[in-house]
């Protein structure tokens, strides 16, 4: 072990990472104790001699209460909801497919096409949503789930390509010719070999699409238009805000409640995750 | 069997019949399954978007066509006008702020004929209502509502030092919000990046010193003693009775600040005594009062100049791209009417008055609360942005940028007033050439 004294593995590896720890959650801890603070508390002047910012001493749900009886919440989550699943559903497909054949297959601008659909990735959304928006009323789309369908993958593709490509081509070759020897089809070998082996890979990927499309904003917010057909980051931001009034107590609500699927998928693969980012089969 | 024979003026009589069955159960003025959308903004008054959704009922039936309003927060609106006059699809009518119809002249269709009518039926329009919606001689939207913004202050800490009614000059302001800071009071005021509060109080206290952005010929014309002093006044008071961290400040925070009893006074619309009002079960003072109590408005204090404020203009704008221009416009008429705007006038409690000075005669000034009545004739001393030049799109880019804002910033951050000054000039010549 290289950190041998006490005082070394404080400052070297306790101190810092209950740093990080605390850094990283109080977020979520803030977002919590917003959420069940009641009003008159949210109010408190920070000069107060009671005001006790870190704590509450009169928990309440009562911003739950109002965010699921006065606004349409429920529809926002399963909208949000099932707009990710399907689009990175479709993502991962083709990225699959693109990145094998970028990584795998010998063909001219194989490396150039590998940076170009990269390089897409980058184009903002706050320049893709105004021509974008023209393709969905020639599709007569607006205001459907499926505008934001067709529009998630032109950011997410690119992504998952990218990403599984560089998946890909750690995974040794010879497995795949192993089994094209052994009289499988250059499709046989993919989907029996590289694909079961590229599992952290297209997890990683997967998770990073879902979270994509789940806190997406701009595209939701110019191509929906019903309140009922909203997702969680337009529906909390459209009501919860009101001008200058600001409803802390439910906006962190339905900021905690949106950030809960998130947390699950990322909590079940999260070894799967840090594989598919670190890297690589090891042989 | 005998069979009825269907003759011309037997079938002529059924025609009319039914013709006039249809026309006693629905309003036939438009074909089945057409339909209205409208983009507005969430209203400060939650109550107010409540009662829209009941007109929204209400002109359904009367012109035969689905009416459907849609909000969406206030900061968002352009992101949606932007891809709907790009994409030629979207919102039939759509709310506008401030100067927004001279920013989308080629998008919005000629009302002229609506507003003529409107400010003929409701005592004409207030003057800055008027100079935001008209481009170039044409309404290219129709005015529809103001929200004043006045100062909402703590009575009970005025009194405490003497002070019985809010002071009338800026130099007067500064005195009394010097003795309040000292008392741990201070005066709330953003300086920050942010839509409303910060030009609100900005471009007022350049026009009540005599500063102004443009000659009437649109040319720049900041660079002057007005604007100096205003800065000059700015940077003293802001050492001596403001709250120093309001240049981090947005919209929010002096609500908050006033509501949590940190600041004694801060420029706003009336959104803070009516949270106040609503929540006076839990929003308290310090002896345990509801807060609501405790709070009076006054308008900003005049500078040698005069006494002028900003407040801002809400319009509707029928999108030109619209397949049902009539329609947009026949439920304008009827939603503008005094009937439809007067019971969502009537909720929204003094918040946003009307664009016409019929309003200031409406019977709910005589009932709603007295620190409420200010807000009546809060309009009349309104100047636009771009003053006093035209409000044309390059004042809006002026005020996007916050270019007047930040020469007060520059000030309140101690630099010297002539140097803040010189900074604005330089950045609206870029602007304006």
């Amino acid at each position: 072990m290289v950190i041998e004294r006490p005082w070394k593995r404080w400052v070297y590896f306790y101190i810092p990472l209950t740093l990080f720890i605390i850094g990283t959650l109080f977020p979520f801890y803030w977002m919590l104790i917003t959420a069940i603070r009641p009003d008159a508390e949210l109010y408190r002047s920070w000069r107060a001699v009671n005001n006790t910012p870190f704590w509450t001493l009169h928990p309440t749900l009562e911003h739950f209460r109002d965010l699921f009886e006065k606004t349409t919440f429920p529809y926002w989550l399963w909208n949000t909801f099932f707009i990710a699943v399907v689009s990175t559903g479709i993502s991962l497909f083709c990225g699959l497919l693109a990145g094998y054949a970028l990584a795998r297959l010998k063909f001219p601008m194989a490396g150039t096409l590998g940076t170009s659909i990269f390089v897409t990735y980058l184009v903002p959304p706050t320049l893709l949503f105004i021509p974008l928006a023209d393709i969905i009323r020639n599709l007569q789309l607006g205001n459907t789930p499926w505008a934001l369908i067709l529009t998630y993958p032109t950011f997410l593709i690119p992504f998952c390509t990218w990403l599984l490509m560089g998946y890909f081509k750690t995974i040794p070759k010879e497995l795949e010719e192993c089994a094209r020897i052994d009289g499988a089809t250059r499709f046989g070998a993919m989907t029996r070999i590289i694909f079961p082996i590229a599992v952290p890979g297209i997890l990683s990927a997967g998770i990073f699409a879902f979270t994509l499309s789940w806190n997406e904003f701009i595209y939701a917010l110019v191509f929906l238009s019903s309140p009922e057909r909203k997702t969680v980051p337009v529906g909390v931001v459209s009501e919860m805000i009101r001008g200058d009034i600001y409803f802390w107590g439910q906006l962190m609500a339905g900021a905690l409640l949106g950030s809960i699927p998130v947390a699950l998928v990322y909590s079940f693969f999260v070894e799967y995750y840090v594989t598919g980012l670190t890297g690589s089969v090891k042989g | 069997m005998t069979t009825r024979r269907i003759t011309r003026r037997t079938f002529v009589k059924a025609a009319a019949t039914a013709a006039a069955v249809t026309a006693a159960g629905r309003a036939p003025a438009f074909a089945q399954g057409t339909k209205l959308h409208i983009l507005r903004w969430v209203d400060f008054i939650p109550a107010c978007d409540v009662e829209l959704k009941k007109q929204a009922a209400d002109a359904s039936k009367l012109l035969g066509a689905e009416v459907q309003f849609e909000f969406i927060n206030a900061n968002d609106l352009q992101s949606r006008i932007t891809a709907s006059v790009q994409s030629q699809s979207g919102p039939d009518i759509i709310h506008m702020l401030h100067n927004w119809p001279h920013l989308y002249e080629n998008g919005l269709l000629d009302v002229s004929d609506l507003a003529d009518w409107q400010g003929k039926d409701q005592g004409g329009f207030y003057p800055q209502s008027e100079a935001y919606a008209k481009v170039g001689g044409r309404f290219l939207a129709l005015p529809h509502s103001i929200v004043p913004g006045l100062i909402a202050y703590r009575k009970s800490w005025f009194d405490e030092i003497g002070v019985k009614t809010f002071p009338k000059t800026y130099d007067d302001l500064r005195a009394v919000g010097t003795q309040l800071k000292k008392k741990g009071h201070p005066y709330g005021q953003t300086l920050g990046h942010t839509f409303g509060d910060a030009p609100a109080w900005a471009y007022p206290l350049m026009w009540n010193f005599g500063g102004q952005e443009t000659d009437r010929s649109g040319k720049t014309a900041i660079d002057g003693k007005g604007s100096v002093e205003a800065v000059k006044f700015m940077t003293a008071f802001w050492k001596d009775a403001c709250d120093e961290g309001g240049l981090a400040w947005d919209d929010t925070n002096n609500n908050r600040a006033f509501l949590g009893g940190e600041i004694c006074a801060t420029l706003n619309g009336a959104s803070i005594y009516i949270a106040a009002k609503r929540g006076q079960e839990k929003i308290k003072d310090e002896r345990g009062e509801p807060l609501v109590r405790d709070i009076q408005h006054a308008r900003l204090p005049a500078g040698p100049a005069g006494s002028w404020s900003y407040h801002t203009a809400f319009a509707h704008g029928v999108m030109k791209y619209t397949k049902n221009p009539k329609l947009a416009k026949d439920f304008l008429k009827w939603f503008h009417g005094q009937e439809a705007f007067g019971r969502w006038f009537e909720v929204a409690e003094g918040f946003s008055v009307g664009a016409t000075k019929r309003w200031e005669r409406h019977p709910l000034w005589t009932t709603i609360d007295e620190p409420m009545k200010g807000f009546r004739t809060a309009p009349d001393n309104s100047r636009t942005m771009g003053y006093a030049g035209p409000p044309s799109a390059k004042a809006t880019e002026v005020y996007s940028k916050y270019v007047i804002v930040d020469m007060f910033a520059k000030g309140a951050q101690a630099a010297r007033p002539e140097d803040a000054v010189k900074w604005a000039a330089a950045e609206l010549k870029k602007i304006y050439g």
